[in-house]
């Protein structure tokens, strides 16, 4: 099957959100989907998210967002938020290609570390991160993401020493 | 004891990568730290800048026998989430030990720990006081908190190894909750060999 992979537009936002959304239904977690492609639009210029899609002339597929962290202890690293194929069309090789690009974005600008998270019932996922060389920090180091939202994230807020 | 707040600048390097190395060498893992103070430099103060920091600073005649006055910081990024959107992470929360447990007001709380995301030991005393948050740590994170809401994230994010239980229940009790406790999301890594194979065109 012949795909491309290029950089996302604003213009993609929408197939974008769609996508998103697929994904979330996948994961069981459709309704925790509250941002809509308006959002999509202003955010992905606000935070430097670079979006790798299949163009049109083709149908959009498959995505992949990403946003680049740092370790201080290593440096400079890329984040890996999306990997998402239509169901459809995997089996092709279309999410190895989208991951090794963000790889390669990431090498370009001296990124020593790619992350992601993934479901610990998503078996498939789990395995397709393994062969690539995943380690799992969670099962081999015990890290735990933790994190502040809604009312906990004002009560925090609340609490920061006047300037 | 007084102590200001305010974000970091390319001047403040030299004593972030000290206090990284500090709390390295207090965990034994000063071998794992490969970033310098000229990569600070180059990766927090460049046009597109991978991290911020804000630093917890000290009047002269509190500073330490070596005379440091810079003597905590928080170093954070923005990230996404394709759900929610804007988020902020906590990368690092560090306040050296000497100055722990003080609150801005002179009275001092039960010690506090040492919140560093690299990889934390130190146990966390738990007292009323402590929950009350006036500790330097506390606001350090209440300052990251606050910059995430102003630029209009709805999440801070962060990591915390899971046989630190008093972290753990430290952070619980002000309300955050455990994304993979509760949700099933492990962490996942890819460096080295493995990157260098995955980058190959």
């Amino acid at each position: 099957m012949h795909f491309k992979i290029r950089a996302a537009a604003k213009e993609d936002c929408r197939e974008i959100s769609r996508m998103i959304k697929e994904l979330a239904v996948f994961e069981k977690m459709s309704d925790q989907v509250k941002i809509s492609h308006e959002d999509n639009k202003t955010s992905v210029v606000f935070l430097v998210t670079r979006v790798f899609v299949v163009p049109p002339g083709f149908t959009l597929v498959g995505y992949a967002l990403y946003f680049y962290t740092y370790s201080t202890w290593t440096g400079r690293s890329v984040y890996l938020e999306d990997l998402y194929v239509m169901p459809e069309f995997r089996g092709n090789g279309i999410g190895k290609g989208l991951m090794s690009k963000v790889a390669e974005v990431g090498k370009k600008k001296q990124c020593v570390r790619l992350q992601l998270s993934v479901l610990d019932w998503n078996t498939p996922a789990r395995d397709f991160y393994a062969t690539k060389g995943a380690q799992d920090l969670t099962a081999g180091e015990g890290w735990h993401f933790i994190r502040f939202d809604g009312q906990s994230l004002d009560d925090l807020v609340n609490e920061a020493p006047e300037d | 004891m007084e102590y200001s707040i305010r974000a970091a600048n390319v001047e403040d390097c030299k004593d972030i990568a000290r206090m990284i190395t500090e709390l390295a060498e207090y965990e034994k893992v000063s071998e794992h730290v490969k970033v310098t103070q000229k990569d600070l430099e180059q990766d927090g103060f460049s046009k597109n800048p991978f991290f911020h920091g804000i630093i917890a600073e000290v009047p002269e005649q509190h500073k330490t026998k070596e005379g440091h006055t810079k003597i905590g910081y928080a170093l954070y990024f923005y990230s996404y989430s394709s759900w929610k959107g804007r988020a902020i992470y906590m990368e690092d929360l560090y306040v050296m030990p000497e100055f722990r447990g003080i609150q801005k007001n002179g009275l001092v709380a039960m010690e506090i720990m040492c919140m560093c995301m690299c990889m934390c030991r130190k146990s966390l005393v738990i007292c009323g006081v402590c929950l009350s948050g006036k500790g330097i740590g506390k606001a350090l994170m209440s300052k990251v908190a606050q910059l995430g809401l102003a630029a209009g994230c709805n999440q801070l994010n962060f990591t915390v190894l899971d046989w630190n239980k008093s972290s753990l229940d430290f952070y619980l009790n002000q309300g955050c909750f455990d994304v993979t406790a509760d949700m099933g999301y492990h962490c996942m890594r890819c460096e080295g060999e493995a990157l260098q194979h995955l980058a190959q065109p």
